[in-house]
């Protein structure tokens, strides 16, 4: 049967084309097509782990600035309460330095207050010793008119000077 | 008579099988039926297997579509007796002889072979396609015969077809050819001819490069943009040969080097196989179905085994690992293995060619029943077209779908083969740390 008995001459070109088809492919096909599939594989890998990591980075960030936006609220309340710690700080301060001062200021004026009552009462005693010598003169001037009172005077004081 | 109308019916059937069907439902009775019934008692029945064989086969002529009688002339080329070489156009082998039937005036057509007679050097030349010979439709040079001679092989051809039966003009004489009644000796030529199967290769080389530069160009142009449409197709199926087949069996190193040798198969292989469905002109050759096309293939797939073979395949054909009585005094396991180095490469080349011949032989067959059965009557051959027209369709696609599984598993087990000579070892992960198969079976 001619089906089952290779024929030389289709053996010879068969293996003629085939040579031809696979050095025609193996040089211009086959090696780019390969390599250009790799290369897309890769890229394509490459893309998707670089969304992923593009993703991640975005969630990072977006928690870091939840994180930041937390911190800054929680600096602010801080700044609140510290303000209003400070205020009444102050007023306290304020308040308790206007007393010192005022205390001061009190103090001072009773010290001139008492100063001055102090020497009213001195220029008053002067003014009271010099008023009673002056009426004590004028009584003794007026009582020493005579010369008998006079002896009897320095006979008396003589008498409490013997005494003595 | 009927056989030539019935040729030519076929091959419009082929091109044509809705109209046929049409008409056959309608119950119009065609060409082929009418000639059928007149022509019963004139001639014997179809010569199924001559019509099968004649399609499955070579031929030095392409049919020209929906014509069975002239051909595209191919080159013959072929190498005389004497070592010189000759090459001519295969016209020249034949003629369309018309025919003029006198009882009925219908004129029919036969395709015979003349002889071709070439000069050279004040030599004679004569060519011509064997057909009563034992070198059947080859072309074979012819020597005439003295008249000794020639009553010599007359007498062996009465001896010859008294013994088989058959009539005395087809009596096959060995290593003489008869032709218009005359024996001549005949010499085999050396044929290296562009036959319609070498042209249907070469058709087949050139689609395959198309295709495969089409997607290269696509990248030279698009970089590595995906191709869209049939390219994006073609990358699919290579990527499924490459990724699925090669890559998994062989490993990424590895594949990489045989893979343009695999891919070139698959791809070969399956164009040659669709291409061989296709009916008229650049198709029709049968193949992937011809033994010669599928031992040329195997014996590829046999050198690449062997000589890219590493030391640990040859070390398990000649001492491999079994206990010592399995090979030292008597070399049993060494002959298994010898002989299985041969029987792989014959198992690709016979799966393929016996798949695809059988899907043609079957769709053909199919086709003579609408003729065996128009002999019988008129009902029996309009539903026996039905029937053979549905399942000619339903075979031609299965045949589709058999030409990529078959291009899929020459392919799949060539890659076995390989991978199975390129272990080196018991370490089952190679360089790139990948597995490769531990076993192989075939």
């Amino acid at each position: 049967m001619e089906l089952f008995t290779p024929d030389f001459g289709l053996v010879f070109w068969m293996f003629v084309a085939f040579i031809i088809l696979f050095l025609l492919l193996a040089k211009f096909g086959w090696p780019m097509i390969l390599k250009n599939m790799d290369k897309r594989a890769d890229t394509i890998d490459k893309g998707v782990e670089y969304a992923r990591e593009a993703k991640e980075q975005l969630d990072n960030a977006r928690s870091e600035a939840q994180k930041y936006v937390a911190e800054a609220q929680k600096q602010q309340a801080e700044m609140l309460r510290d303000a209003a710690k400070m205020k009444t700080e102050i007023i306290e301060q304020a308040r308790s330095e206007a007393a010192v001062e005022a205390k001061k200021v009190m103090d001072a004026a009773k010290l001139s207050i008492e100063q001055s009552r102090k020497e009213a009462e001195l220029q008053f005693r002067n003014e009271v010793s010099k008023f009673s010598v002056e009426i004590a003169e004028k009584m003794l001037r007026h009582q020493m008119q005579s010369d008998k009172a006079q002896t009897e005077l320095v006979n008396q004081l003589l008498d409490e000077i013997e005494k003595n | 008579m009927l056989d030539a109308i019935i040729k030519n019916q076929m091959t419009k059937l082929f091109s044509s099988i809705l109209a046929i069907f049409i008409s056959a439902l309608l119950m119009v009775p065609g060409q082929a039926f009418a000639s059928a019934e007149g022509g019963h008692e004139e001639k014997e029945g179809l010569d199924v297997k001559e019509i099968i064989f004649e399609h499955l086969g070579d031929g030095y002529g392409w049919e020209v579509p929906f014509s069975h009688f002239y051909r595209i002339p191919l080159p013959v080329i072929v190498k005389a007796e004497d070592g010189k070489w000759f090459c001519f156009s295969s016209g020249s082998l034949t003629e369309v002889v018309v025919e003029e039937d006198e009882a009925t005036g219908k004129k029919e057509k036969h395709l015979l072979p003349v002889i071709k007679k070439i000069t050279r050097d004040g030599k004679d030349y004569e060519f011509i396609i064997a057909k009563v010979s034992s070198h059947k439709d080859k072309v074979v040079q012819i020597f005439p015969l003295s008249p000794a001679e020639e009553a010599d092989v007359k007498l062996k051809a009465d001896s010859v077809a008294a013994a088989t039966g058959v009539a005395l003009s087809h009596a096959v004489v060995p290593g003489y050819v008869l032709q218009d009644g005359t024996y001549y000796r005949e010499y085999r030529t050396f044929d290296i001819s562009i036959t319609k199967n070498v042209l249907a290769l070469f058709i087949c080389v050139i689609i395959v490069t198309a295709m495969v530069m089409a997607v290269t160009r696509h990248y030279t142009r698009n970089g590595f943009k995906a191709p869209r449409k049939g390219m994006g197709f073609m990358e699919m199926l290579i990527d499924f040969v490459y990724t699925g087949i090669i890559k998994s069996t062989l490993g990424a190193k590895k594949g990489r080097k045989f893979a343009p040798y695999l891919l070139t198969c698959f791809f070969f292989i399956l164009v040659m196989n669709l291409v061989g469905l296709i009916v008229i002109f650049p198709g029709g050759a049968n193949l992937t179905g011809n033994i010669a096309i599928t031992l040329t293939l195997a014996l590829l797939t046999f050198i690449v085994t062997n000589v890219m073979g590493k030391k640990h395949y040859w070390k398990e054909i000649f001492w491999p690992d079994v206990p010592i009585w399995l090979k030292c005094p008597l070399p049993i396991m060494q002959m298994i293995e010898i002989f299985g180095i041969f029987t792989k490469p014959a198992a690709l080349c016979v799966r393929l060619f016996a798949n695809m011949m059988g899907g043609h032989m079957i769709v053909i067959t199919l086709i003579l029943l609408i003729f065996i059965f128009a002999a019988f009557g008129m009902a029996a051959a309009g539903a026996s077209v039905v029937v053979s027209v549905l399942f000619t369709i339903f075979m031609l696609a299965l045949d589709v779908l058999v030409s990529f599984i078959q291009a899929y598993v020459f392919t799949t087990l060539s890659t076995m083969f390989i991978a199975a000579s390129q272990e080196d070892g018991h370490e089952h992960h190679d360089k790139d740390g990948e597995i490769v198969p531990d076993t192989v079976e075939a």
